[in-house]
């Protein structure tokens, strides 16, 4: 290859624009290099370095990159920049810090290495962004290995708790099993779109573009479809979505609390992320397999996380299903954005309310859990609210817009979703939405009920473990984050016109 | 003529040796001898890949494959000092499973046999894919840097998380 041609190819590599993740994965770099200089003592500043960092990335984000409309393509092919992908690297950013500031509560119970923890969850972050810029299956593929390598590492932390361990290996093996699924998928769609003997084949079907030209050409391919099932079931690991849920309970009460918090809201987002990136290049070209399988999956999904949820007594069993049932609503958004437009803003405002939400109860999560954190159970919130009132009142914020409220951020996320289903004409699939948001108003309630309505009194003898008390800055970020929640329910304007509804 | 004998003959013999390596991996009761298969077989594999002019790939299956994951395996295996066989349960599940695979090569078998000729696409449509050494490495530096980049972070992480997992806590 002349040298010119070799120019040319590496002129498509702009590693300027991708300056948010490098910036990131820099960063996560620097947290090993303090580790060894600085003494033993003041390692604790490597966790603020950390935070402050990350916040400093966001503010760079927020305002001194402004979202255009146009879309970008660099590195030949293989990352798409656009305004989502924008609203993406925001979304992981912010989820990446709130995760921070979780684990430094609930790290500081344990006497694992801390400084791991930081670092394999930016690096993770970067690639959850590079996962949703991707337009190509081998950047997608790799970006999503070293989100689920940084999660098992994650996942398995405290590694002296049986049941962490235990969740480990369940987490790696469905991992492993999602990801081959996945890969094989990938491999028959590139295959097909290979073969000389089937119209508008081409060398380049790893690119999303391509490969959703070649199989509009290709309408009824069965290899294709299959390939294309495959790909939607290894998607819907990382979901969390029926009837891939399975991991979910255990995997979520095992692991480490700011792990459970990543898994929910950032592993969560990049499955859809990645969904909705394939789901207007790609998967809409069998919209007559995908429609129905999608709607087939939201439906099930809703069901089982509101109904499996509603007998559980631990509270992280019960955040993970009731995690499930928020896939499921997600997914509802997904295929009614099949033919509305504005239900993609819809499924971002829902991301949106559901990461602050959930970041408001798995902070109060991290407060009251036992030394022994996977042992959280609905009896440790009894008299929470007397006791603390801040804790009490985020808490109620928090589980009040996963519910689905008003005035909170949550129920207008909720109602927009639906509104976006109702004018899709999915009038089964609503029905059974709101049946599952009728049923999640009651185990949220259950919890609600334990914090605020239930006397430490009647069980004196039982011991409730010592809750941390809240330091001034983390009142001050959980009183932010709780107004968020609760201004976004009166005014979405400002997110609302940001989304580009 | 002589060398499409040879090329008959080669194919043959690997194909055997691939094919009584996996027979050996499955049937052997003990994990060090099944290994050793597994490393038969792997080698035969690859010289069918040299038949098909894919050298690279046989290049790779002889490195990565024969030379680090079987010998993981062994590592592993000796580590472990695993004797006996499975428990019952277990036994019943493979043979379930290994039924179905044979049901699955019958079926093969037979729907080739029924209509033997496959599609012959001209020649000339096919786009020839660069197959050497040097092709794959100039796609790894232009096209692909970024995810190979990726990668290095990929490995890197998995690093420290066995360091942060395997360290004894302070």
């Amino acid at each position: 290859m002349e040298i010119s041609v070799l120019q040319h190819l590496a002129s498509g590599n702009v590693w300027s624009s991708l300056w948010p993740e490098l910036s990131l994965g820099c960063l996560a770099l620097a947290l090993l290099v303090l580790e060894i200089v600085l003494p033993k003592k003041s390692h604790d500043v490597i966790s603020q370095v950390a935070i402050l960092g990350q916040m400093i990335i966001l503010g760079f984000v927020l305002f001194c990159c402004h979202s255009s409309d146009a879309t970008t393509e660099i590195f030949n092919g293989l990352i798409t920049l656009t305004k989502t992908s924008h609203i993406m690297r925001v979304f992981f950013l912010l989820a990446s810090i709130f995760v921070s500031l979780i684990a430094r509560v609930s790290l500081a119970k344990q006497t694992m290495p801390k400084v791991e923890f930081y670092h394999i969850v930016m690096v993770v972050s970067a690639a959850m962004m590079l996962l949703v810029e991707s337009s190509h299956l081998i950047m997608a593929f790799v970006a999503l290995e070293t989100v689920t390598i940084g999660l098992y590492v994650l996942v398995s932390y405290s590694r002296e708790s049986a049941l962490t361990l235990e969740a480990g290996l369940k987490y790696l093996v469905m991992g492993a099993l999602s990801s081959s699924l996945l890969l094989f998928g990938i491999v028959l769609l590139y295959g097909v779109s290979g073969n000389p003997l089937l119209a508008g084949h081409t060398l380049s079907g790893m690119h999303y573009q391509d490969l959703g030209n070649f199989l509009n050409l290709n309408p009824h391919n069965f290899l294709a479809s299959v390939g294309i099932i495959l790909v939607i079931a290894g998607v819907a690991f990382k979901m969390g979505a029926f009837p891939f849920q399975i991991w979910v309970p255990d995997v979520y009460q095992g692991a480490p609390t700011p792990t459970t918090a990543f898994l929910a809201v950032a592993s969560k987002a990049a499955g859809f992320g990645l969904l909705l990136s394939l789901f207007h290049t790609v998967l809409l070209s069998y919209s007559w397999l995908v429609i129905p399988v999608l709607s087939f999956m939201a439906g099930a999904t809703i069901l089982f996380g509101n109904f499996a949820a509603l007998t559980q007594t631990n509270v992280k069993r019960l955040i993970g299903l009731s995690g499930v049932s928020h896939a499921g609503f997600l997914l509802l958004g997904v295929v009614a954005s099949a033919t509305i437009p504005m239900a993609l803003g819809a499924v971002y405002f829902y991301l949106f309310s559901y990461l602050l939400a959930s970041f408001l109860v798995f902070c109060v999560m991290a407060h009251v859990a036992p030394a022994e954190d996977a042992n959280q159970e609905l009896s440790h919130y009894v008299g929470l609210a007397r006791d603390n009132p801040f804790l009490g009142a985020i808490l109620a914020i928090g589980l009040g817009s996963l519910a689905g409220i008003p005035p909170l951020a949550g129920f207008m996320g909720k109602f927009f979703v639906f509104l976006a289903a109702y004018q899709a004409k999915m009038y089964s699939l609503l029905f059974v939405a709101i049946i599952g948001v009728v049923v999640s108003i009651y185990y949220y309630f259950g919890w609600i009920k334990a914090a605020f309505f239930e006397s430490s009194e009647q069980d004196a003898g039982a011991a409730r473990p010592a809750r941390t008390e809240v330091c001034w800055c983390n009142r001050l970020i959980f009183t932010l984050v709780a107004l968020a929640t609760l201004g976004l329910g009166f005014y979405q304007g400002a997110l609302g016109q940001w989304l580009n509804w | 003529m002589e060398a499409a004998i040879m090329v008959n003959l080669m194919f043959t013999v690997f194909a055997l040796v691939t094919v009584i390596g996996a027979i050996g991996a499955v049937l052997s009761r003990n994990t060090v001898n099944a290994a050793m298969c597994l490393l038969v077989c792997l080698g035969g594999v690859a010289g069918l890949f040299v038949e098909l002019d894919a050298f690279l790939l046989a290049f790779l299956l002889i490195l990565v494959y024969a030379g680090a994951v079987v010998a993981l395996f062994l590592f592993i295996i000796m580590l472990l000092d695993v004797k006996g066989s499975l428990g019952g349960i277990n036994r019943n599940f493979s043979t379930v499973a290994s039924l179905a695979a044979v049901a699955l090569i019958i079926a093969g078998v037979a729907a080739f046999l029924r209509n033997a000729v496959l599609p012959t696409p001209n020649p000339a449509s096919v786009l020839s894919v660069g197959d050497t050494l040097k092709s794959y490495a100039e796609l790894l530096f232009t096209t692909y840097l970024l995810p190979v980049e990726v990668v290095g972070f990929l490995l890197l992480s998995a690093m420290l998380g066995v360091i942060a997992l395997s360290r004894k806590s302070t």
